[in-house]
């Protein structure tokens, strides 16, 4: 196990130094110069000419990417070039809007959507089935601006019982938190239970079908131990590999759900740079990003051992 | 009170033009002059002033009881500071060109000595047309303007808290307590800057459908510049207003590039003129009739140095066949045309589709180049051939009110390399433009537009679009906005009557 450890952490130092470069290059080969966008619409060449050089944009490619890896390496993640605050300062500031939007989101659609899935396996083909594989069809297919719209629309406009947009610091209570994010979620949460909900369902039924599970039958065990105990359990390797992907997944979907409930997240702080070309936050951010999606995939990995006693690294 | 606002970028008023950054910046500096709702500067900063009978030096002193945001008293050194810097942008070259000398007298006294009289120099320290004077404290304005200020203190009605600021997100004012305005009535950028408000949060809004449902729900006051295909949602709604406080409108425009083919012709630049259906430009632009108007002046609709001088080019509806005549007269022979299309501005975006639709329909080979604004920003400043990277027009707009001054308005100069974008060169049109300073009537300076004006639609670097105006959305609660040509709402006047 712990050779194992050490080998994936090898192979994701080489992964996070190949998206280092992908990353710095990808945006210095792409059209467009931050210089331009702070110097605004109207600005002379004059202009921008000064605060490009102001700003080191004119140093050869290599030595900038050396500066970076160099300050990267001191935990210095750079400075926004239009904010002029540490990218960590800035990260750190839309990490809590985001993180929240992201664990409620998972918390609803890992309950929701196992919930749904071992439902729907329990009595497949029957009614309660067909009308969840309505909803996970529809939950699956519409997009998050769709449901965003139609929940604002009833639950704050026509009823006002809901915020229509914006975010509460946990700091200024729970409740004003919990009450902005509770659209967000379900919007952004349907596809998710949709989807867990569906390969939940098809694990279930090709555990039902086992023979330990007729015996567990013959032997009186309630329908609640079948499905719990005996079923879930063993059909639990897939379900948490989709869990994973759609907690990996929902890192970066946020972007649109921010977008429309107003949030000031990390998806929003990294759009708004890609559109001003601020380097180091979009630099940071992707290279922060990968680390955890690689760290997402370790701790998943790991985690089939204590699902599945067979599995052995 | 919370508003929804472009959220700006960049902060410092000498080293950005964002759109967002006026509003800003009015709110948490002051300057030493403000144009009142006429356009006629007002002493705003400055309490006594007067110009030696040669009105070669200009002595200037400040009111009293001028404070910075940080509890330290503004002084003559910091104007001169900022003066200077205001020198180093296009906003304050005119004015440097001219100066001498810029020097303290006292703690409250500063002396503008000139080389020659400029009849426009009060003028061009109040003007808000491109890089305004705004006065920062000595050590902030000492930094080039390509360094940009990382503070936010300021001597006006406004302070900006920096605990709640959210870079790209939200910005936090609070009313500044010790600012003192002046005695005069509040008229445009002049007068008393009377703050009613406690606070003003501005959030940026990345999503207009949201941001007038939220103005709907009451969660926000103020809504900058809604959606043009909701404005009638925002009319329905007992509890809205939509209100033009502009009084004036953003002027679309394309920019040739007059170095390469086929407009360093003169006859395939006037073919554009011919060509374009403003009408039609505008309804891409904005579907709203009531807010949109043609542009046929140089000057814009509502300056007063509008005119309809050489204008006989335009038509309602177009002129294609006269256009399709023009560029058989240029020699065109089917050079690519290269439109920068920047995608993520909406109307640029409808604009260059309609142009090259309309180009394609005309022969021309035209071939849209898109990316987002940051790409057509880069692109934009090369003055290469197409095959090179080059390109052969782009979309803009500026304030109506900016057409007014073509000694600040960068797009107005035809000076060669020097020039903005696109580099027309004409040595009659500059040595009209250079003579604006110096007359000393508004009738001369009107008689002085229309010959520019001549020049210019002969020359044709750049192409009217048509105007389109942006009505702000808010709640009945919010009263007494302050409307300004410039496009600004500033926040001090204003008050929230709950209900």
């Amino acid at each position: 196990m712990g050779a194992y450890i050490l080998r994936r952490m090898v192979s994701a130092i080489v992964v996070m130094v190949l998206v280092g470069i992908f990353v710095f290059l990808l945006l210095r080969l792409a059209p467009g110069d931050p210089a331009a966008m702070i110097a605004g619409r109207s600005a002379t060449e004059e202009m921008i000419a000064g605060i490009r050089e102001q700003l080191g944009l004119n140093d050869p490619l290599p030595v900038q990417f050396i500066h970076w890896v160099r300050d990267m390496l001191g935990g210095d993640f750079g400075t926004s070039i239009f904010a002029g605050r540490p990218v960590l300062d800035l990260l750190s500031q839309r990490l809590e809007p985001t993180l929240s939007l992201t664990i409620l989101t998972m918390l609803l659609s890992v309950t929701v959507g196992v919930s749904f899935g071992v439902l729907s396996a329990w009595q497949a083909g029957g009614f309660v089935d067909r009308l969840l594989a309505v909803f996970s069809a529809l939950g699956y297919s519409v997009p998050v601006f769709v449901i965003g719209y139609l929940l604002m629309y009833f639950f704050a406009i026509r009823t006002h019982w809901l915020p229509v947009q914006g975010y509460k610091l946990i700091e200024s209570g729970v409740a004003p938190w919990f009450v902005h994010l509770i659209l967000p979620t379900v919007a952004l949460g349907l596809g998710f239970i949709a989807f867990i909900a569906r390969v939940t369902r098809a694990s279930m039924l090709e555990v039902l079908s086992e023979d330990y599970m007729r015996t567990a039958a013959a032997k009186g065990a309630s329908s609640y131990a079948m499905l719990v105990h005996h079923a879930l359990k063993n059909a639990g390797v897939p379900i948490l590999t989709v869990i994973g992907i759609s907690f990996a997944y929902l890192i970066g979907g946020v972007v649109l759900t921010e977008t429309v409930f107003n949030i000031p997240g990390v998806g929003r702080l990294v759009v708004d740079a890609i559109n001003n070309r601020d380097y180091p936050i979009i630099q940071g951010v992707l290279v922060l990003t990968s680390g955890l999606y690689v760290l997402i995939n370790l701790t998943v990995d790991l985690a089939y051992t204590l699902i599945d006693p067979r599995i052995r690294y | 009170m919370i508003w929804f606002h472009g959220v700006p970028q960049a902060f410092d008023p000498y080293t950005t033009t964002d759109v967002d950054i006026g509003d800003y910046a009015f709110g948490v500096y002051d300057m030493l002059f403000g144009l009142n709702s006429k356009l006629v500067p007002q002493p705003q900063m400055i309490g006594d002033w007067s110009a030696s009978g040669d009105e070669r030096t200009y002595t200037f002193k400040l009111r009293n009881g001028l404070i910075w945001h940080d509890n330290t008293p503004v002084r003559a050194a910091d104007c001169v500071a900022s003066i200077r810097r205001w020198f180093q942008t296009p906003g304050g070259r005119l004015v440097d060109q001219r100066v001498q000398d810029v020097s303290q007298k006292d703690d409250k006294t500063f002396i503008i000595t000139l080389k020659e009289p400029l009849g426009l120099l009060i003028d061009q320290l109040a003007q808000v047309t491109a890089y305004p004077l705004f006065i920062m404290r000595e050590q902030d304005a000492k930094r080039p303007p390509s360094e940009p200020v990382t503070t936010h203190i300021g001597s006006g009605p406004f302070k900006f808290n920096e605990e709640l600021f959210v870079p790209g997100a939200s910005i936090t004012f609070d009313k500044f307590e010790e600012y003192v305005p002046r005695d005069e009535a509040p008229d445009g950028l002049a007068g008393g800057k009377i703050t009613r408000v406690r606070r003003v949060i501005w959030n940026d809004l990345p999503d207009q459908q949201t941001a007038v449902a939220a103005l709907q729900a009451g969660e926000v006051d103020f809504l900058g510049a809604p959606p043009a295909d909701l404005y009638s949602l925002i009319e329905s709604d007992p509890n809205l207003v939509l209100e033009d406080l502009f009084k004036s409108g953003y002027d679309y425009f394309l920019r040739m590039n007059c170095l390469q083919k086929p407009f360093d012709n003169v006859k395939a630049r006037q073919a554009m003129l011919h060509l374009i259906n403003q009408e039609a430009f505008l309804r891409v632009i904005n579907p709203s009739p009531q807010y949109s108007r043609p542009v046929k002046s140089l000057f814009g609709t509502g300056t007063p140095y509008t005119n309809d001088v050489n204008t006989e080019w335009y038509k309602e509806g177009g002129d294609p066949d006269t256009a399709r005549r023009l560029f058989e007269e240029a020699g065109y022979t089917g050079e690519k045309v290269v439109i920068l299309d920047p995608t993520d501005w909406g109307e640029a975006h409808n604009a260059s589709l309609l142009l090259a639709s309309e180009l394609r329909k005309l022969g021309v080979n035209a071939e849209l180049a898109s990316s987002d604004w940051a790409g057509v920003v880069a692109r934009r400043a090369k003055t290469v051939s197409v095959d090179q990277g080059g390109w052969s027009i782009f979309i803009s707009s500026a304030t109506d009110f900016q057409f007014g001054d073509p000694t600040t308005a960068a797009w107005m100069a035809m000076n060669g390399e020097a020039s903005w974008f696109g580099w027309p060169d004409s040595a009659e049109y500059e040595a009209l433009r250079a003579k604006w300073p110096d007359v000393e009537t508004l009738e001369e300076r009107q008689a002085l537009a229309r010959e520019m004006q001549q020049v210019w639609w002969n020359y044709a670097s750049l192409v009217s679009l048509g105007q389109v105006v942006s009505p702000v959305a808010h709640r009945k609660g919010l009263t007494d906005l302050v409307g300004l040509k410039t496009g600004n709402v500033p926040m001090w006047n204003m008050q929230k009557v709950t209900a």
